[in-house]
């Protein structure tokens, strides 16, 4: 098995791939992070200017305390780990597009074998990433926030901790969506479909149909809960006693109106990722190599 | 585990891609110590069977086993077989070095395996060079070398020659008898018999799927029986003389000689002395392996010759 995980790492770092997907990835992430600083300013601003008085009253804090740019780093996190899914989309996908799947199945002691090491591979990278798009993420957010807006030590930390995580778990899914539709062309734009126009549709019916809470069991609406749930959770922890309905519409900000508890929204989009794998196992273990 | 025999054994293998019946029932063994040739027409099948052995296509029924164990019971399989498969891919943007440095990792070799098998095909110079750019020869000595990594005791070739240039040819002809020799087991696969004919001792023809001739390749021509070609000044009285002898084989060709089976040349013109009718030309016909190829095989996809090109004698269009 380490031979396996070898040769895998060795086909990703042989190839420019890696740092191809990985340039976008930091542009975006540091593009959201400097936007998410000037829009948090923005509405600071507007907020402490006029009539916005009961909403920090609700809040318990002055406007300048409000630690706004925790729900733009939501959001840039969501976005940004697109580019890691579609890496490990590519894992298998590509392999069997290239043909190269022949000779990997040649020299492994079984295709599950081959296709597990795969995937640790693909958690090292997901993890890369995950890292990756917190630092740009970071340098964009503080360059252009108060110091007041920003998250303290500690949700540094925690961000830090879902911002990877995220990542890796977004990788595993791809992985396991390039196993499931052999065509790359394909898996990526079903995945790109999916999670940018799909789900936010289905997110739209359901908010409407009044059943919200299935948003957060859906594979975007889970992926987007472990990040939004703790930005959330990290802007409450310093306001004061927030009504409900000013809590969902904080949610919604953040990108995880429906959502779980972060931990929970983890697990459940891990589960997906385990559906989805086991699928793209299944039919790949089987699958006639011509 | 396997059982270190290096024998391929494959046993009323069939495959059915839906309504087409790719391999049908077949069997055959290749035994270690040399170069078997696994030949067939264009869809005859050899591609598909190759690919049941090496575990990557499923057989529909039979068995296909290496060693004594369907591939997937192997363990390590890069150690024990070496395959090289048409349209075989390589990554265009990984190095030639890099490409075989993934796989080396793979079947669990140094590194240096790498570069040796890439000296041994003669790509030495081109190992830093991107597989894109490699022209077809070059790949198939890639593909070569990927599949001597693991220094396997068992070689699959399909189809190795296509691309390669004569010197290339020369080079893998004894590179393989070399390899089988040292008792190691060589299976390669042409839809030339005449390609593979000064490299392979045993043959396996197929055709349609299905197995026409097995065993070795001396075997197949002497299944062909001799003629001599002899010009008399009198055909009927040689042929009388030789029917006397009771050779009974005479046929007359079109371009006026006769055709005998049954003897050699020497016995035709002795007898032609004794009848006193003299000889202008006399010769034995060579066994034509080509020949008796597309007998066995009478290829399935079979073109036509083109039809005669008429002149329209009106112009304009009915
Ligand atoms: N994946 C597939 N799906 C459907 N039919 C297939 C598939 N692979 C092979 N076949 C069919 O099986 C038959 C045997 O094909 P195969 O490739 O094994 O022939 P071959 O002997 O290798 O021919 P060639 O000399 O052209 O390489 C052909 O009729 C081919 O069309
Ligand atoms: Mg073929």
């Amino acid at each position: 098995m380490g031979n396996l995980v070898q040769a895998e790492l060795r086909k990703t770092t042989t190839t420019g791939l890696w740092w191809g997907l990985l340039i976008p990835t930091a542009v975006l992430a540091l593009g959201w992070g400097l936007a998410t600083g000037l829009l948090g300013q923005f509405f600071v601003d507007f907020a402490s200017s006029n009539d916005v008085d009961e909403v920090s009253d609700f809040l318990g804090v002055s406007p300048d305390q409000w630690k706004v740019s925790l729900f733009g780093m939501a959001r840039a996190i969501n976005i940004s780990t697109i580019f890691p899914m579609i890496f490990g989309a590519l894992a298998i996908s590509g392999e069997i597009n290239r043909r190269t799947i022949t000779t990997t199945f040649l020299t492994a002691p079984s295709r599950m074998q081959s296709m597990l090491a795969k995937m640790l591979v693909y958690v090292m990278w997901g993890a890369i990433y995950g890292l990756a798009i917190m630092l740009f993420l970071g340098i964009g957010v503080v360059i252009t926030s108060e110091p007041g807006q920003l998250p303290d030590a500690g949700g540094w930390m925690m961000l830090t901790l879902v911002c990877v995580l995220s990542s890796i778990l977004m990788t595993m899914f791809g992985v396991g969506v390039g196993a499931l539709i052999p065509n790359v062309a394909g898996t990526i734009v079903l995945l790109l479909l999916y999670f940018l126009v799909i789900e936010n549709v289905l997110h739209l019916v359901l908010a409407y149909l009044e059943v919200p809470s299935v948003i957060g069991f859906l594979p975007n609406g889970s992926i987007n809960g472990l990040t939004g749930s703790v930005s959330v959770d990290l802007f409450l922890s310093t306001a004061g006693v927030v009504p409900k309905e000013i809590e969902d519409v904080l949610r919604a900000i953040a990108g995880a109106g429906g959502a779980l508890d972060w931990w929970w929204s983890g697990l459940v989009f891990l589960a997906w990722s385990g559906i989805v794998f086991a699928g793209g196992w299944a039919s790949t273990q089987s699958k006639d190599i011509t | 585990m396997h059982d270190g025999s290096g024998l391929i054994a494959v046993q009323n293998l069939t495959k059915q891609f839906g309504p087409v019946t790719a391999v049908h029932n077949l069997s055959f063994t290749v035994s270690p110590g040399s170069v078997t040739g696994f030949l067939g027409p264009n869809g005859a099948g050899k591609t598909t069977t190759l690919r049941m052995l090496l575990g990557l296509v499923k057989p529909t029924s039979g068995t296909a086993t290496i060693n004594g164990r369907p591939f997937q019971q192997l363990g390590q399989p890069g150690r024990v077989v070496g395959a090289v498969l048409e349209a075989q891919g390589f990554h265009p943007a990984r190095s030639a070095r890099n490409h075989l440095r993934v796989y080396a990792a793979a079947v669990g070799v140094p590194d240096a395996q790498a570069d040796q098998v890439l000296g041994l095909v003669g790509l030495g110079s081109a190992a830093d060079r991107k597989v894109g750019g490699f022209s077809l020869g070059m790949k198939q000595r890639l593909a070569l070398a990927t599949a001597l990594l693991g220094d396997p005791q068992v070689l699959v070739l399909d189809e190795p020659a296509n691309g390669l240039d004569p010197e290339g040819i020369a080079w893998l002809r004894t590179f393989l008898q070399s390899y089988a020799r040292m008792g190691r087991t060589v299976l390669i696969s042409s839809h030339l018999l005449a390609e593979v004919e000064q490299t392979v001792d045993q043959v396996v023809i197929i055709s349609r799927g299905q197995t026409m001739f097995y065993g070795p390749l001396d075997q197949l021509r002497q299944s062909q029986q001799k003629r001599v070609l002899v010009q008399p000044s009198d055909i009927n009285a040689l042929a009388t003389a030789l029917r006397a002898e009771g050779v009974q084989a005479i046929e007359q060709l079109p371009d006026g000689r006769l055709a005998v089976s049954g003897v050699d040349s020497r016995h035709v013109a002795d007898t032609a002395l004794k009848a006193g009718v003299s000889i202008y030309g006399i010769q034995e016909e060579q066994v034509d392996l080509e020949r008796l190829f597309f007998q066995l095989t009478s290829g399935q996809y079979a073109g036509y010759a083109p039809a005669p090109y008429q002149q329209q004698q009106q112009g304009g269009w009915a």
